[in-house]
């Protein structure tokens, strides 16, 4: 194991746990785990692995709530403020994590807590008031039952302070709605997981946090001198113009690239959307981008990439607030075939109101709208509404049916697997899902997008891996092969994209600012400057990406295989895509060719260090990490290539 | 010399007030500020205030709240003092 020196800045310095059934609030040091991980996920990724046993479930009390802030968050670091938020998946049995940006992370670090580790369940309704080292539980009854921005407004009156920041849930997760969020300063979700149905579950309606303390760092000359060279970088990146208007200026071009890799219609049936639908959607003059009033950015972001949107006609107008992302086109539209632009924002608006996922409402009420149209449920079914392709209204009510349980709401709330098993007539083959969760991204055409999504320990998410194609990065290509539909070599820019998401959810850097999105953002180069700079650490590149990342990734691999049965079969592209081709559009005849997606399984599994057979980890890999204990626990169930 | 602001570039990222806290005490500490950001994401609204606590960064070549302002929001403008 890699220790060198002690950490001397950067760390708010303590770990907050509170025990919601007895009501126990106490504190630990953060440094032994950041000296392992360096903080975020890492470090509640591994407190998960030591502290759940493999038989606790997701609605257990002895479940974990885990809020990790990162290790850089609250500096002057571009993009710093990413908070990730771990549980058991309510989904996949697994690991759950979700990450979220805005300002409620550098709020804890100033308040003094890195993380925030919750057990228990409490028997009333309450919320968490964190007021520098003042921790109080609350009473939330008059809460109970609010959306989110009745909370919000409710909680600022009650504590008086315009300062305060806020992380709660709405009515879908204290419905214990499977696919519901945790919401960051009303509008910013940490999405997937379902970990706004485990804070549901808790009966803890809010997290309230007031910092006034300090982060300092170990060198501050030598730091700010980084941070000028990332924050010149991140204003020469031709990418940070087009992020900044994204989606509302790209995809007002019918022609943008984007609608032909991006894109999954009527919930999966096709992969290419009409041209005139395209036009209606994202008109300038009458379309989504005529409903942008403004951009807003996370706390110390140079991007800046949240339109603030309000509805100006129709009726839904008057309804505001921020948040339209190409996933909205993604999910509330094309898989919809829904054009109507105040609806499409009108459902996203929704979504943040109560509480939800934004992909999993696309993803699972899409599925719901494709057994309308192929018979398999009826008006009876959908208590009269006509979910018909097209039908932006009918999807607006069956989101709020969602959120509450009402009707249909209520079979579908417990999760889309588990819909299927009772609506029966071969229901489950059209739901998109990888390990359980239903999941918005397409596959057919983006090949990397595919092997990422499906290998995701947290089940069916892009963020662990995902790539963006090979002219994005302009003349500092990345390892592997960026051709977009190739099948070669993908996988080693999956696994490099990968790692450095580890570090970045460590660090609690937006991806968007870091690697993901442009050759001239933060590279790993940058991210071992600010940590030595600023935690006071000697890092070379070679040791964040082969000793760091892969610590991170092999404790949410080890969580999976302790709690869940999770095989080789579980990393697979769900069977739609394997058999059904792209109907239309430049990619007519697309899908995935089962073998040749196996060949890029073996090679990712093989650079992870993992057996190319089984996907299983083996004692060599974790002993080289330091992670010895981890692999007991393995062998005892055997789940352990003992080699 | 004065700083302004233009609330119609300003993205509400904070970092003017989290430079500003780092000129005065060498450490991220944004309660000590001369600068405080609010936004209100229901509305939309921005406030932005400087408090007279601003030195305009004695010793740097511009004020760091102008300097890492990416969205151009922040500007020096030369003081008009009004005469009786």
């Amino acid at each position: 194991m890699i220790e060198r020196g002690d950490i001397t800045g950067c760390l708010a310095g303590k770990i907050l746990r509170i025990n919601l059934s007895n009501q126990n609030i106490g504190t630990e040091e953060t440094k032994k785990y950041a000296q392992k991980t360096l903080g975020g996920r890492g470090i509640n990724s591994l407190i998960m692995v030591n502290e759940i046993a493999s038989q606790v479930k997701w609605y257990d009390p002895e479940n974990l709530l885990c809020f990790g802030v990162g290790a850089l968050v609250g500096t002057l670091a571009p993009g710093s403020c990413r908070v990730d938020i771990s549980t058991i998946n309510v989904f996949s049995g697994g690991k759950g994590s979700a990450n979220v940006g805005g300002f409620w992370g550098p709020e804890l670090k100033y308040a003094g807590f890195d993380n925030l580790i919750i057990i228990g369940k409490s028997r009333k309704p309450v919320y968490l008031y964190i007021n520098d080292e003042n921790v109080e539980i609350k009473d939330a009854s008059l809460l109970w039952g609010k959306d989110i921005y009745e909370t919000e407004n409710i909680l600022r009156k009650e504590i008086g302070d315009e300062h305060i920041k806020i992380a709660c849930i709405g009515p879908a997760g204290e419905n214990r709605v499977r696919g519901s969020a945790i919401m960051i300063d009303t509008t910013k979700a940490a999405g997937g997981s379902g970990v706004g149905c485990v804070m549901g579950d808790k009966k803890l309606k809010a997290i309230v946090v007031r910092g006034h303390g300090k982060i300092e760092v170990a060198e501050p000359e030598r730091f700010m001198r980084v941070v000028a060279k990332c924050y010149q970088q991140c204003k020469d990146e031709p990418n940070t113009g087009m992020m900044r208007k994204s989606p509302s200026n790209l995809y007002s071009d019918p022609e943008w690239k984007g609608w032909n890799t991006n894109i999954v219609v009527k919930n999966g049936q096709d992969d290419q959307w009409e041209r005139e639908n395209r036009i209606r959607l994202m008109n300038c003059k009458t379309g989504v981008p005529n409903m942008q009033k403004g951009v807003r950015a996370c706390y110390s972001c140079p991007i800046g990439c949240m339109p603030y949107m309000e509805i100006n006609k129709g009726k839904y107008k008057g309804s505001k607030g921020e948040g339209f992302w190409i996933n909205t086109i993604m999910g509330h539209a094309c898989r919809f075939d829904i054009s109507d632009p105040e609806s499409v924002v009108e459902s996203w608006l929704l979504t943040n109101k109560f509480g939800l996922d934004g992909d999993y409402v696309a993803a699972g009420l899409s599925w719901v709208f494709e057994l309308y149209e192929k018979g398999i449920i009826t008006q009876k079914d959908t208590d009269g509404l006509e979910l018909t392709w097209g039908n932006g209204d009918a999807l607006n009510k069956l989101i709020k049916k969602l959120a509450y349980r009402e009707g249909i709401g209520d079979l579908l709330a417990d999760g889309m697997v588990e819909a299927a098993k009772k609506i029966g007539h071969h229901s489950e083959y059209y739901l998109i899902q990888v390990k359980g969760q239903p999941s918005l991204e397409p596959f057919r055409v983006p090949k990397g997008w595919a092997l990422a999504v499906s290998t995701s320990p947290v089940a069916g998410r892009h963020l662990r891996g995902a790539t963006m194609g090979g002219d994005r990065y302009g003349p500092k290509p990345r390892p592997g092969n960026f051709g977009v539909t190739d099948y070669q070599n993908q996988a080693k820019g999956v696994v490099w994209q990968g790692k450095t998401k580890e570090l970045e959810d460590n660090l609690g850097i937006c991806n968007y600012v870091g690697t993901w999105s442009g050759a001239n953002f933060l590279t790993i180069a940058d991210f071992a400057e600010l940590i030595n700079s600023g935690m006071g650490l000697d890092l070379t590149e070679e040791e964040l990406l082969n000793h760091y990342a892969l610590i991170g990734r092999n404790l949410e691999k080890a969580f999976n295989a302790l709690h869940t049965n999770m095989t080789r079969e579980d990393d697979l592209p769900p069977e739609r895509f394997m058999k059904e081709e792209v109907k239309s559009g430049p990619y007519k005849g697309f899908k995935i060719d089962e073998d040749k997606y196996n060949q890029m399984l073996d090679e990712y599994y093989e650079l992870w260090g993992w057996d190319k057979k089984t996907g299983m980890q083996t004692r060599s890999g974790l002993k080289k990490l330091g992670l010895e204990d981890i692999a007991e626990k393995l062998v005892k169930y055997g789940k352990l290539i003992d080699k | 010399m004065k700083i302004i602001i233009d609330t119609n570039l300003c993205y509400a990222c904070k970092t003017c007030q989290l430079v500003c806290s780092f000129h005065h005490t060498k450490a991220f500490w944004p309660e000590r500020s001369s600068i405080i950001v609010s936004r209100n994401p229901q509305d939309g609204t921005i406030k932005w205030r400087m408090s007279t606590t601003c030195d305009r960064c004695i010793n740097e070549k511009e004020p760091l709240c102008v300097k890492y302002c990416i969205y151009g929001a922040l500007q020096v403008v030369k003081e008009v003092k009004e005469h009786d």
